[in-house]
């Protein structure tokens, strides 16, 4: 277990910049989630605290020691790849016992640690398997207990569950985080997946264009978007964000005009869809109904609002008719506004 | 793709007449090889000996052949070790490495295959006699690692091309030192690779005439493509045992290349298309 430290970390690939000046302090005992879209510069950040990139500049510290020049296989660390990356030509226990092996734990004991680990991921029945005959999932609980085997000091995990159907990433993210806080070692985990950032973190850190975009727990992240990017990437469906401009605290956009509470100038409004209701009295927006969908506990409802559309969350039974003109309701307490030219949150 | 029943009867019918052009040789010179002394030349000519006899053979596997074929076997080991194994360096560093200058070094390599032995057998002779190698094992093996190595590196480049990168980098996080990722993980999976490059450098050095020829003097070092040349005298040649000799000189070939024929294919056209 370790704490890990990041200082004006950067990474260039010739004139592209993969990571500018990240800084960055993780907990010990700690889940971290790096969450992004593609070419955020999530992998990459990992890549570096295991060693697999050289940084371009700063420092990386594990345990308070600077590892910059420390190579990968004495970082002792353990890593989850997109792929597995299991060992084809080795059965699952050679597979799981290969970092002891190499660590020259006496055959034994390695034996011994293997199966204990694997008996944590349900495997250990399988261990003369190659991983050719497992599952997806199978090999995905394999590489799990490969990294568990040794009890490194951090485990940094590559989208561990991307390549697995919805129905096993979601037993899987639950096995996951189970683990996770029964052997209380720091973790890095680079996910695109909103949802797994969600339910896994202690804390999450977004990235967008090789730069923290946002630092925070999930329900902080969730409550207070830094700025529209991350209102837009967290939350499904995202939170809607409708332009417009503040004038003497009334909010006009295409869809109508509203009191709010805001200083004057261009603003984009963000509303989540369960902070809609439909009204039929007095409405914050008109529009038409562009499409109902029925997603068993509730229905949400795509409303068309000029050239854009609002989602609002309702009552299963609330599903309407295309076309149907509809009024929204927003609940003013709950309400985010972002300046446009920014994109950044405006403290109201 | 589907193809229509007449389409496949003609291309298995080119394929059969392809067989037959390719094995005909083949089979005369079994044919010949179990043919009593007077009958290769008898008119008519048979395709199949009216008595078969192994008398051909039992005359062809005198002593020299058995030192031709130990010489061959010593030059053939030999040159398929160090090629397979100086060629997997390579390649491996040609498929791993990220310097712009490996690059330009792999354009080399396949610079390297565009001579013909003819062309370059005088400049070696020469270099073998500077440094008194002539008739010497270690001047063929010499001379057919260097004829050997570029296609072999080409290969061999080829099928560690795929191999995933990240299995490398779990080793490497797993603790494991370069070398010991080379041995325990590269090694075992590029494992197809490394026996249809053996082949392809065995294939090559096993029929190897011209430098074998040039390089050699006495008998005592001769290989087996230049012994059949014994049977071939001033007075006439012995087809008989020339082509029994042929055949048992084909036969080890033949036998690996059956056996390991799969990995052989796959190793030509390995990286030949996107995975």
């Amino acid at each position: 277990m370790a704490t890990v430290e990041l200082k004006n970390l950067r990474k260039n690939f010739g004139s592209f910049v993969a990571l500018e000046g990240l800084n960055l302090s993780i907990e010990d005992g700690e889940f971290l989630v790096l969450l992004g879209p593609s070419g955020c510069g999530k992998s990459t950040t990992m890549r570096l605290v295991a060693g697999l990139e050289d940084p371009s500049g700063g420092d990386i510290l594990i345990g308070g020691s600077r590892v910059n020049e420390i190579p990968a296989r004495d970082r002792d660390l353990a890593m989850v790849f997109q792929n597995y990356a299991l060992y084809p030509h080795m059965t699952v226990g050679e597979n799981i016992s290969y970092p002891l092996k190499i660590a020259r734990v006496p055959k034994t004991e390695r034996l011994r640690r293997a199966k204990d680990a694997a008996a944590k991921v349900e495997m250990d029945h399988l261990l003369t398997r190659r991983p050719a005959e497992l599952s997806g999932g199978q090999r995905q609980r394999v590489a799990l207990a490969r990294a568990i085997v040794r009890t490194p000091r951090l485990f940094l995990m590559d989208e561990p569950l991307s390549n697995l159907d919805a129905k096993l990433r979601t037993v899987m993210r639950a096995e996951l985080k189970h683990l996770q806080k029964e052997l209380s070692t720091t973790t890095i985990y680079v996910t695109h997946d909103q949802v797994e950032a969600m339910t896994l973190a202690d804390r999450i850190v977004i990235l967008n264009n090789a730069v923290i975009q946002q630092m925070g727990t999930p329900a902080e992240i969730y409550a207070r978007p830094a700025n529209t990017f991350v209102a837009g990437f967290i939350g499904s469906p995202p939170m809607n964000l409708i332009s417009g401009a503040v004038s003497g605290g009334m909010f006009t956009h295409k869809g109508g005009t509203m009191q709010v509470g805001t200083a004057d100038g261009a603003v984009t409004l963000g509303v989540r869809p369960e902070d809609i209701a439909l009204s039929h009295g007095d409405a914050d927006i008109m529009g038409k109904v562009y499409s109902s969908e029925l997603l068993g506990d509730c229905t949400l409802v795509n409303v068309r609002v000029g050239d854009s559309l609002v989602a609002a969350k309702v009552g299963a039974d609330e599903g309407m008719e295309m076309d149907t003109p509809v009024g929204l309701k927003l609940r003013q307490e709950r309400l985010h506004f972002f300046d446009t030219d920014s994109g950044n949150r405006r403290e109201t | 793709m589907t193809q229509s029943a007449t389409t496949r009867w003609i291309l298995i019918g080119f394929q059969l007449l392809l067989a037959l052009f390719v094995l005909l040789p083949f089979f005369w010179m079994v044919s010949v090889s179990l043919k009593p002394a007077t009958e290769p030349f008898a008119i008519p000519a048979r395709l199949w000996p009216q008595a078969p006899t192994l008398e051909n053979y039992v005359t062809a596997f005198r002593p020299e052949f058995r030192t031709y074929f130990m010489n061959s076997l010593i030059v053939s080991g030999a040159s398929v070790l160090i090629t397979v194994s100086l060629g997997l360096l390579a390649a491996y560093s040609f498929t791993r490495g990220r310097l712009l200058v490996i690059t330009a070094l792999m354009g080399l390599v396949v610079l390297a295959q565009m001579f013909p032995h003819s062309a370059i057998i005088i400049p070696f002779y020469k270099l073998m006699r500077s440094v008194d190698l002539l008739n010497t094992y270690a001047s063929l093996i010499l001379a057919y690692v260097s004829v050997t190595l570029p296609v072999a590196v080409w290969m061999l480049r080829g099928f560690l091309q795929k191999l995933p990168v990240s299995l490398e980098e779990a080793a490497a996080i797993d603790g494991a030192a370069p070398l010991r990722i080379f041995w325990e993980i590269v090694v075992p999976l590029a494992r197809p690779g490394i026996i249809a490059t053996s082949v392809y450098v065995l294939i090559v050095t096993w029929q190897e005439f011209l430098f074998a020829l040039s390089f050699t003097s006495t008998k005592d070092m001769r290989t087996l493509p230049v012994g059949l040349n014994d049977f071939i005298g001033q007075y006439g040649i012995r087809y008989g045992e020339l082509m029994a000799s042929s055949v048992m000189v084909s036969v080890p070939v033949i036998a690996v290349f059956f056996f390991l024929q799969r990995y052989f294919v796959a190793g030509l056209t390995a990286g030949a298309v996107k995975g």
